[in-house]
């Protein structure tokens, strides 16, 4: 445990006496209760520290994005492996993206980024993931089947539109930190994976969850043996 | 029950071959075993945050209790957004890894370890957690019956966790003090379904963004609430630039106005005129447009009372009676009873009868309306001329009126040029809103006249906002007033067919269900609700008015429970908080805004002593047997008759009087027919702490081990659910398909799903309706499907009730201003929202570093001027203040949110800038929705 704080360690002693300790060694069948005492104060639980009632001494912290100018900014690692990186430079002056203008891309474009000093456009960003079904109007036909979890994926020699709105993944990061710690434990299983992003090489993997039974049977659909699933003919 | 790695490598090695999936992808895409990932499972789920419901694929990785998520990215297989999250998609990754997570429920206590109100909290086992909750319980009930036990219930339960609390309150305590927040952000969505469809939900579906010419956004900033829907706009924009146009109709300038042809910034509350302005054009101007063929066939016209007030409290409430609100806030809340027509609503008034300076006498809400002549409300949108109407609604009071009447007509254009397909979206801007239900029902006439409604490409499209408002609180039925599948309550019929499917006496259940979530924190201050129970929502921060309902939950005589996974503002004001299990440690199931309905299975075992929902509502019925709960009950509150005696019918049915609710409700035979099976393909190698109990030997709600209740308890719940909506129009697969699929839309019939309602060629309902008409629309919604008739005045109380099957219906309904509007004190709007990077009160979100540092505190958008003219600067810190409270916030004038003079937009994801402390608690009289939208407020430097 990390943090070490009034509540945890209140938690913490409380834990001892139900839990026991050792894996697998089941505590007495019925445990007694010891007196509960009181420790943890309203104030001292959740972000805001102060006292709800009244709001002269309540202030956020207040945002600091940082102010290094783009190309000269040192790099976020990212929060795991292939997740969107964070904005380390100013951003005052590109945004908003609009339909006329998008700054991010002239940078980051994957032919000039490096010259830029810019992190470039990762290749997922340059495939087009959306079956296009067709409608003349009158018909709609699915082009893929999404029974089958089939997927059809183009390779574009543009940016993915859907990616334009890049502050839709993409945003600055003020210098503060949450008042509590969090504890997700990011595992990089790429070599330089902390500021690369390789998911085009495996976005298709492991897509078949239900392994060699992720097809859709007739006993699925039949479903016979719910015995709670049906209503018996009454009508509402 | 954890799965083993070699389960898991056999299994994913057998299924590795691109074949199986059935994709087609250019070679040098195919897949690549990635050796390193190996260590790692991955899974299908859905995203825990907006109503859009994304698929993710979610990675986890370790064994048994350490197992933890480790990564997710975008589902390319999932059609809502193929492979691509917004900012809090991929971050689901972190959303339950916060120090703070609550691991043992923590009750206030005295010195001497017994319960005491105004003691600080303890830790103290599940078993004792449990001995109090029925403890207060039955006190409560002693003191109120059923009305006095209530649940703040959520959008953002799973589907069988809002089954399971519906039906131990409904079918065990006889309550239907159970409302959830998405009464907040969907009611009048709802009610304007009811009244038009007359059944709820949508009829077009997300593929309608890849077809249409034209999206609307009405009062909706998509670009940050629904990005991937966004994203699909973007994409759909882009990829035609010249042909397909993007309106933003606005309050404000936001991010959804950047990627827009088109802007229209209109006052608060003046949407309703412009959508009748839009009607006006083509009744009036362009009749031509008008389908009559379609009018003709599927639709009618009608009315109903405008003098609804404004859902505040009213004159008899015990709390205005007891002097609870100061006269300050009384300046606005005696317009419930009555009001001034002013001037800008006079000349919409006139045809209902009110003109200006007339004292309108408020009656409160009713849904009721009658029938009327197309003649009648062609009369309603007389008043609508673009002069009036420019007038009144230009909300950016730096534009030209000359100009901003341009837009108008532009608009309107857009939705008659013929062969332009038009989908208008809204959210929250049209839902919150004293006439939100009026406004939705709007929306649905100017695509009605335009015969382009349920077509591909085509429709009027609700969004919502949360992940399962739609798939829980709607479908499932978590609101006080109804039962799974729109069912009702006061429908003695519905009662009958849900008790026979419960197994649970004739007679039990109560058909009055009026207390929605608004009611239930007043009926809290008033004294009537004494026990209340906080589900996967945060009723004390997101409440308006909220001084008044956390005064009421610390200082009467009551008891208030909190389920949740982290400390948020309700737990902070409860008695008992109880540690939730969160989204990845159960399975479950969630259904979106185009009717998608999506499982996933338990990735991880909770933390610390964290128990389900599911769990704990089940754990608690078992404190209730037949004799505590079915005698016969005193009328209590809105109930104004006894409920009956059913014990002995109950003992006909082969319980016994200390037969428990749980063995009734969810312990029974059908229940346990469901098997945990370590061979069937969806359970193998997942936990199921429900079922199994997991290997961290929870101490249960009788002080032993928790060893599982030993059946599928997610797959029962959503079964015996689907059950009532199978056959109904609501039909939804088995539990096993979901899990094979990334969600299809209900009513899916025969494993086919429905894209768009009510049209007969993709709806088999509507099929099945017009197989002998040969019409190509049934509009099969079955409420309030007769109606007498009159005129915009009033019902014709003489005429007979006509049935209308298969028609739906457009409303003359006028403009009417908010009940508050800026004055020479309180001199600019606030509207308040979110923001992309936070979820609704921040608890989740607020503990992932990334979004928090994306935006640490909630500002006060405002525009350069209205700064400098109040003497603020940039950064600074200022105070908003209205007639009910105070906060203080940074002022931020260049930032993604840009107000026109006389607005400013604070979000409410803050603890520290707890802006519903400001916000004024109006609801629609309709839907009971509140308007967090518009309340007048003055600022100054703090």
């Amino acid at each position: 445990m990390k943090v070490v704080n009034k509540v945890t360690l209140g938690l913490a002693t409380i834990a001892l006496v139900f839990i026991g300790c050792g894996d697998g060694a089941k505590p007495a069948k019925v445990v007694k209760e010891e007196k509960a005492v009181a420790s943890i104060s309203e104030e001292s639980l959740g972000l805001r520290k102060t006292d709800i009632y009244q709001e002269d001494d309540t202030i956020s912290e207040k945002t600091e994005y940082r102010s290094a100018q783009a190309g000269t900014s040192t790099k976020i690692k990212r929060a795991f492996q292939d997740a969107p990186p964070m904005i380390p430079h100013d951003v005052t002056d590109f945004l908003p993206i609009t339909r006329e203008n998008n700054a991010c891309v002239s940078c980051h474009a994957p032919d000039i980024a490096s010259a830029m000093g810019a992190t470039p456009i990762p290749p997922s960003h340059f495939l087009d993931m959306r079956p296009r079904h067709t409608c003349d109007g009158v018909k709609f036909k699915k082009t893929v089947d999404n029974t089958k979890n089939e997927t059809d994926i183009k390779r574009l020699t543009h940016l993915n539109q859907a990616r334009y709105n890049c502050s839709q993944c993409h945003a600055p990061q003020s210098q503060g930190n949450p008042s509590v710690e969090n504890l997700f434990e990011a595992n990089f299983t790429k070599k330089g994976g902390e500021f690369k992003s390789s998911w085009d090489e495996v976005m298709l993997d492991d897509l078949d969850t239900v392994g060699v039974d992720s097809r859709i049977t007739s006993d699925d659909l039949d479903n016979s043996d719910s015995a709670a699933g049906h209503l018996d003919g009454a009508k509402h | 029950m954890s799965l083993t790695r070699r389960e898991f490598l056999k299994s994913s090695a057998a299924a590795s071959a691109a074949a199986a999936i059935g994709m087609s992808v250019p070679a040098d895409l195919e897949a690549k075993a990635q050796k390193a990932q190996s260590e790692w499972r991955w899974d299908k789920a859905a995203c825990r945050f907006c109503g859009t419901g994304c698929g993710i694929m979610m990675a986890t990785s370790g064994e048994g209790v350490d197992r933890k998520i480790v990564a997710v990215k975008g589902d390319p297989a999932a059609p809502v957004n193929r492979g691509l999250n917004c900012i809090k998609g991929y971050f689901n990754a972190k959303i339950m890894y916060g120090a703070d997570r609550l691991k043992k429920p923590l009750l206030r206590v005295d010195k001497d370890g017994n319960f005491d109100k105004h003691g600080k909290f303890a830790p103290v086992s599940w078993k004792r957690a449990f001995d109090e909750m029925e403890i207060h319980t039955k006190k409560a009930l002693k003191h109120g019956g059923p009305e006095a036990v209530a649940v703040f219930a959520s959008g953002q339960y799973t589907v069988m966790e809002g089954y399971a609390a519906q039906k131990m309150m409904k079918g065990g305590f006889r309550s239907n003090a159970i409302d959830p927040n998405a009464r907040h952000c969907m009611a009048s969505a709802v009610v304007g379904f009811y009244q038009t469809f007359g059944i709820d939900e949508p009829s077009g579906c997300y593929d309608d963004i890849e077809i249409t010419d034209t999206v609307i956004a009405w009062g909706s900033n998509m670009a940050e609430m629904h990005p991937i829907l966004w994203s699909r706009v973007t994409d759909r924009k882009l990829s035609d630039p010249d042909r397909v146009k993007v309106v933003s109709i606005q309050t404000y300038t936001h991010r959804t106005s950047d990627l827009a042809d088109l802007e229209i910034i209109f006052t608060p509350n003046t949407d309703t005129a412009i959508w009748n302005y839009i009607a006006r054009e083509i009744v009036y101007n362009h009749p031509e447009s008008i389908e009559w063929e379609f009018i003709r066939k599927h639709i009618i016209f009608a009315a109903g009372p405008v003098n609804l007030g404004y859902g505040m409290r009213r004159s008899d409430d015990k709390s205005i009676k007891e002097g609870k609100y100061t006269d300050l806030e009384m300046e606005t809340i005696s317009k419930e009873m009555s009001k001034v027509v002013s001037k800008a609503e006079g000349p919409a008034l006139e045809p209902f009868g009110y003109k200006e300076g007339d004292t309108m006498v408020n009656n409160g809400g009713t849904l009721g309306h009658w029938e009327i002549s197309f003649e009648e409300y062609k009369r309603s949108l007389e008043p609508y001329t673009l002069s009036y109407t420019a007038k009144l609604c230009k909300g950016d009071p730096d534009e030209k009126l000359r100009d901003f009447k341009k837009k108008l007509k532009y608009l309107a254009q857009l939705y008659i040029e013929e062969g332009r397909k038009v989908v208008s979206f809204w959210t929250m801007g049209m839902n919150q809103h004293t006439r939100g239900t009026w406004d939705n029902t709007l929306a649905y006439n100017v695509h009605f006249l335009l015969d382009k409604q349920a077509r591909p490409g085509s429709g009027a499209f609700s969004l919502t906002g949360q992940p399962s408002a739609c798939g829980t609180a709607r479908e499932v039925g978590t609101f006080t007033h109804r039962l799974p599948a729109d069912m009702m309550v006061k429908n003695p019929k519905h009662r009958e067919i849900v008790e026979n499917k419960w197994k649970i006496p004739n007679g039990t259940l109560n058909g009055v269900g009026k207390q929605h979530i608004m009611q239930i924190h007043r009926d809290i201050e008033d004294g009537l609700v004494k026990f209340a129970w906080v589900n996967v929502c945060n009723p004390y921060q997101d409440t308006a008015s909220a001084t008044h309902w956390i005064k009421a939950a610390r200082e009467m005589d009551n008891f208030i429970v909190t389920s949740d996974g982290y400390p948020g503002i309700s737990a902070k004001v409860s008695d008992l908080i109880l540690p939730s299990a969160m989204m990845y440690e159960k399975w479950g199931a969630y259904g979106n805004a185009e009717r998608r309905t999506q499982h996933w299975r338990q990735q991880v075992i909770p933390v610390g002593d964290a128990m389900s929902d599911t769990w704990q509502w089940m754990e608690y019925a078992k404190r209730f047997t037949v004799d505590d709960l079915w005698g016969a009950y005193e009328p209590s509150g809105p109930r104004k008759t006894p409920l009956a005696d059913v014990r002995k019918q109950a003992k006909d049915m082969g319980y016994s009087g200390d037969t428990t609710m749980f063995d009734i409700l969810f312990n029974n035979e059908d229940a346990r027919s469901y098997k945990l099976d370590q061979k069937d393909p969806i359970q193998k190698g997942y936990d199921n702490s429900e079922g199994y109990g997991d290997a961290r030997n929870v101490i249960g709600s009788d002080g032993k081990v928790f060893e599982g209740y030993g059946f599928h308890v997610h797959k029962y719940l959503f079964e015996e659910y689907a059950a009532f909506g199978r056959g109904h129009g609501h039909d939804l697969a088995p539990f096993d398909v979901y899990h094979k699929v990334r969600g299809l839309k209900w009513p899916v019939v025969n494993g086919v799903e429905t894209q768009w309602r009510f049209n007969s060629k993709y709806d088999p309902y509507a099929a099945a309706q017009t197989m002998k008409s040969g019409n190509p629309f049934a509009f099969y919604g079955t409420l309030a499907k007769a109606l007498q008739s009159g005129t915009l005045e009033g019902k014709d109380k003489a005429s007979k009730k006509v049935p209308l099957p298969n028609k739906a219906k457009i409303f003359a309904r006028p403009y009417m201003d908010a009940p508050e509007l800026p004055d020479k004190e309180y001199d600019t709007w606030l509207s308040t929202g979110r923001v992309l990077e936070h979820w609704h009160s921040g608890t989740m979100t607020m503990r992932v570093p990334e979004l928090y540092r994306a935006v640490p505190e909630a500002l006060c958008y405002m525009h350069p001027q209205d700064a400098k003219d109040k003497d603020l600067k940039q950064g600074g810190l200022c105070w908003i203040e209205s007639r009910r409270g105070k906060v203080k916030a940074r002022v931020e004038t260049r930032g993604r949110n840009r107000p026109a003079r006389g607005l400013v937009f604070v979000p409410w994801f803050d603890e520290k800038v707890f802006i519903n402390k400001v916000c004024l608690d109006a609801t629609c009289p309709m839907s009971k929705q509140t308007d967090y939208k518009k309340c007048a407020v003055k600022i100054y430097r703090a």
